[in-house]
């Protein structure tokens, strides 16, 4: 029942997305790009031809607006449950999403066509290595000792990330460090979103090498 | 490291529990109560307690602390 449910709901965005790609296409063919072009909607005038824009977006905004309220569900039904005793269940394999860190790298290439600096933030999915070592927890018991060497691993991390965004402040924080101000921050956009990914990489990596390589050395009575 | 003596591992076998046995019964892996026969873990004070009812000996004979 809950995966027709998710099948009908990925159903309904690729529907809708269609349905907005061919809407845009339209307009911008037939109807002058309007609904695509900044227009003064004061002044707005109907046209037949606006309606398949108007259609998918009413469309796009329900979908949207369910999407929102399909979130709200389960977060609601999140607060009711019984906290969980055992890890989630991962394959390591999530790790490679870590690759999507290298998107990162777009950034330079946006802000020398037009100035946009946010493609750096994706330096952040470079975190997501840290799935390679959540993995291999998967489904673990969560008991004390368990916990105690989570929030070691958090700490050790949060402490790695908090010491780096210190001295790239500090040294950056200087101003013109490499004649211009706008590379200054740039560098800054980036340091940060690294050490965010060090820090989700490391709690993982630490989580693992503490309770990991006190299993090796274990063994039965 | 914890600077203390577990005793846990003779109690442990006068009630003939294996390590899996005992951690199923105190609800931790089987790891931790590796750890403490090796007093290289120490425990909160409700394990400690949980530890004794299952192996039925006083706290202060399973772990001690100098």
């Amino acid at each position: 029942m809950k995966n027709r449910k998710t099948k009908i709901t990925i159903f309904a965005g690729i529907i809708c997305a269609l349905l907005t790609g061919a809407a845009s296409w339209y307009t911008i063919v037939f109807n002058e790009s309007r609904f695509i072009l900044p227009m003064n909607l004061s002044a707005y005038s109907f046209r037949t031809q606006d309606l398949p824009m108007i259609i998918s977006g009413i469309l796009l905004m329900m979908y949207i607006l369910y999407l929102a309220a399909l979130f709200l569900k389960a977060i609601l039904a999140g607060r009711h449950r019984k906290p969980a005793q055992n890890t989630r269940t991962i394959n390591p394999k999530w790790g490679f999403l870590g690759l999507f860190g290298l998107a990162g790298f777009l950034g330079f290439w946006t802000y020398s066509a037009d100035k946009m600096i946010f493609p750096f933030i994706a330096f952040i999915f470079f975190g997501f290595f840290g799935f390679f070592y959540e993995g291999r927890l998967s489904n673990t018991l969560m008991d004390e000792r368990y916990r105690e060497n989570k929030m070691k691993a958090h700490l050790s991390a949060s402490r790695a990330a908090l010491t780096i965004i210190f001295l790239a402040t500090l040294f950056l924080g200087q101003g013109r460090l490499m004649g211009n101000l706008e590379y200054t921050l740039i560098a800054y956009v980036i340091i940060i979103s690294l050490a965010l990914a060090l820090k989700i990489f490391l709690s993982e990596f630490l989580l693992y090498r503490y309770d990991h390589d006190e299993q090796l050395e274990e063994s039965e009575d | 490291m914890p600077d203390f003596e577990c005793r846990l591992k003779k109690y442990r076998q006068l009630k003939d529990l294996t390590q899996e046995q005992l951690a199923a019964q105190v609800g931790v892996r089987r790891e931790t109560i590796m750890r403490l026969e090796k007093a290289q873990y120490n425990p909160s004070l409700k394990l400690a307690v949980d530890i004794s009812r299952a192996v039925k000996a006083p706290i202060e004979e399973i772990f001690i602390f100098e």
